[in-house]
């Protein structure tokens, strides 16, 4: 007991001692929004990294990330070398979810619009609505955001994800508490949340009701999506399977919303009464074949997997990187296939990648760098056939790494 | 009467006090505290976060065990910066013990000290049973395998 006394009173200290104001280094943050962790006190805070990339139709990559109450959107033309000023997307302020799991994200409408939406947290503990708003200039310029769902109580409504179908629809799929309230009003028993989907066919101007997409996803996963070769979106989620199996579930959405098809996706079979915090990801080959990785806890060791979604189970399941490995995402270019993670070496987090060129048959690995600091989940994104990884960290700011 | 609104007030004040106490990790200080060696009686290690509903389950069973066993103690680490939610939510369900929280220090890198194992899913207990043994367990635990795990399961 007196050791912890001594270890807290010592650890105390260190937090006076860090309060101070730093010095200038090497080490300082170069993008604004990583700078938002500094206050007037020169305490320094955890900054939320969650930030989105993606390379619009000429070729500019957009990038949002959070500052304070606001979402300020980044743009390069040289893939990350350099970046603008940013342009505000919110001009009222408004609280942000900006974590991994949870962060903005980035798409292109096919009348030329750019679309940004985000999780908006309200007063109670995990609650939230999904906002979204468009820019008709190109990112310059935002419209005041609208909640794109009908049902306003004040329960969650979080962890948004955005895609656009082949036929130019939006689509906006979220964990949606609904259903559990309901339950728990009502003393039934109900496993998880529940994932719902609002449609706009518009460009993201409104939004139709949103329509349930399944009962019993898992609370605070991120969710995957991709758009099939038949240009419908598939999403790929967290799910709690009876009793308490969080695997994934995988639906094909309809364009009013609701599912086509729901399937289970991954076979791990992790029972677990608790918040794995740790969603998929998933990528759509020319042919068809559906990649994805994930992560679950099997024989009673968590890993990251990659595998091949297929209607008679998963083909290829493999580990993929070190016991450490974390975070995966995957993308597709053409018919090369790329996965990234990143993986805690006992100093530093390193970012690693895969590539495929046959497949998903063999993969050939790549080191692409390292944060002393906190980052974001990596992620993988594409511009033409070209495959890039965009990495946000702490002390280096945005990093945007090219695939050869 | 006086005198009872006085101690009342006074207890008040210290109890405020308490909760307010929380101390930051780094990567130095989560290898000490997670240090089988360190831990001479059986001890829970409690990983948590605001936004994990089954954390909160833990925590009562816990808070419970250990005010009804002198025996016993407890240490909570929010796996999350300090914020009025992290203190509102264990004075919400009464939790006692040391309360830690995320410093400044890279989050994985803390994670990897407290535990190589832990890979983010939460609640995440760590016991350890006084004797220099440790075990880690992921989701949500009931009374008798806390016990078991603390090796207290053949104690009275």
């Amino acid at each position: 007991m007196t050791h912890l006394r001594t270890l807290g009173a010592a650890v105390a200290l260190a937090i006076v001692l860090s309060s101070l104001p730093e010095p200038a280094s090497a080490a300082e943050p170069k993008d604004k929004a990583t700078m938002a962790g500094m206050t007037a006190m020169g305490k320094k805070l955890r900054v939320e990294l969650g930030s989105s990339a993606a390379f619009a139709r000429d070729g500019q990559l957009l990038a949002v990330a959070k500052q304070g109450d606001h979402l300020l959107l980044y743009r390069s033309g040289d893939q990350g070398a350099n970046w603008s000023p940013p342009a505000i997307v919110n001009a009222r302020p408004e609280a942000i979810s900006g974590d991994g799991e949870n962060r903005p994200k980035i798409a292109f409408t096919q009348d030329g619009g750019v679309l940004v939406s985000w999780t908006k947290p309200l007063g109670k503990p995990n609650t939230g609505e999904v906002r979204l708003a468009r820019s008709d200039d190109g990112g310059a310029s935002f419209t005041p955001p609208i909640t794109v769902h009908r049902d306003r109580q004040e329960i969650t409504h979080r962890f948004e994800t955005m895609v656009v179908g082949g036929d130019g629809r939006i689509y906006l799929v979220w964990i949606d508490k609904r259903d559990l309230e309901s339950a728990k009003a009502t003393k039934k028993p109900y496993r998880g949340a529940a994932i719902y989907a609002a449609v706009s066919d518009d460009g993201g101007r409104s939004f139709k009701p949103e329509v349930k997409v399944a009962d019993h996803s898992c609370e605070c996963c991120r969710i995957a999506t991709a758009v099939d070769t038949d240009g419908a979106p598939l999403i790929l989620w967290r799910h709690v399977f009876e009793p308490n199996e969080r695997d994934h579930a995988l639906a094909k959405l309809k364009t009013d919303g609701t599912p086509a098809s729901v399937e289970r996706a991954t076979f791990d079979r992790w029972k677990v009464d608790g918040c794995p915090h740790h969603g998929p990801a998933l990528a759509v080959a020319p042919d068809g074949t559906r990649h994805a990785v994930w992560f679950n806890q099997k024989g009673g060791e968590g890993r990251a997997f990659y595998g091949r979604l297929t209607a008679g189970g998963i083909v290829g399941q493999r580990f993929v990187g070190g016991e450490q490995a974390a975070r995966a995402d995957i993308a597709i270019a053409g018919h090369r296939i790329g996965i990234l993670w990143k993986e805690f070496d006992g100093e530093r987090t390193q970012l690693h990648a895969e590539i495929s060129e046959d497949g998903g048959a063999s993969f050939k690995r790549l080191a692409l760098g390292a944060a002393s600091g906190a980052s974001d989940h990596p992620r993988a994104i594409t511009s033409g056939k070209d495959l890039f990884a965009y990495w946000r960290t702490e002390l280096e700011g945005m990093r945007v790494f090219r695939l050869p | 009467m006086k005198r009872f609104v006085l101690i009342s007030l006074l207890l008040v004040c210290a109890t405020s006090a308490f909760a307010a106490a929380f101390v930051a990790l780094d990567r130095k200080s989560a290898r000490m505290l997670t240090d089988e060696a360190t831990h001479t009686v059986p001890t829970i290690v409690a990983l948590w976060s605001t936004d994990c509903p089954h954390c909160k389950k833990n925590l009562g069973l816990f808070a419970d065990m250990v005010k009804a066993d002198a025996r016993l103690r407890l240490i909570t680490v929010a796996v999350e910066p300090l914020s009025a939610e992290v203190s509102a939510s264990l004075d919400r369900i009464r939790v006692p013990g040391v309360r830690y929280v995320y410093g400044a220090d890279a989050p994985e890198a803390i994670a990897f000290a407290l535990d190589p194992k832990w890979r983010g899913e939460l609640p995440r207990t760590l016991f350890f049973d006084g004797h220099g043994n440790r075990i880690a367990i992921s989701g949500a635990v009931d009374r008798a395998s806390t016990r078991k795990s603390l090796g207290l399961a053949d104690r009275r």
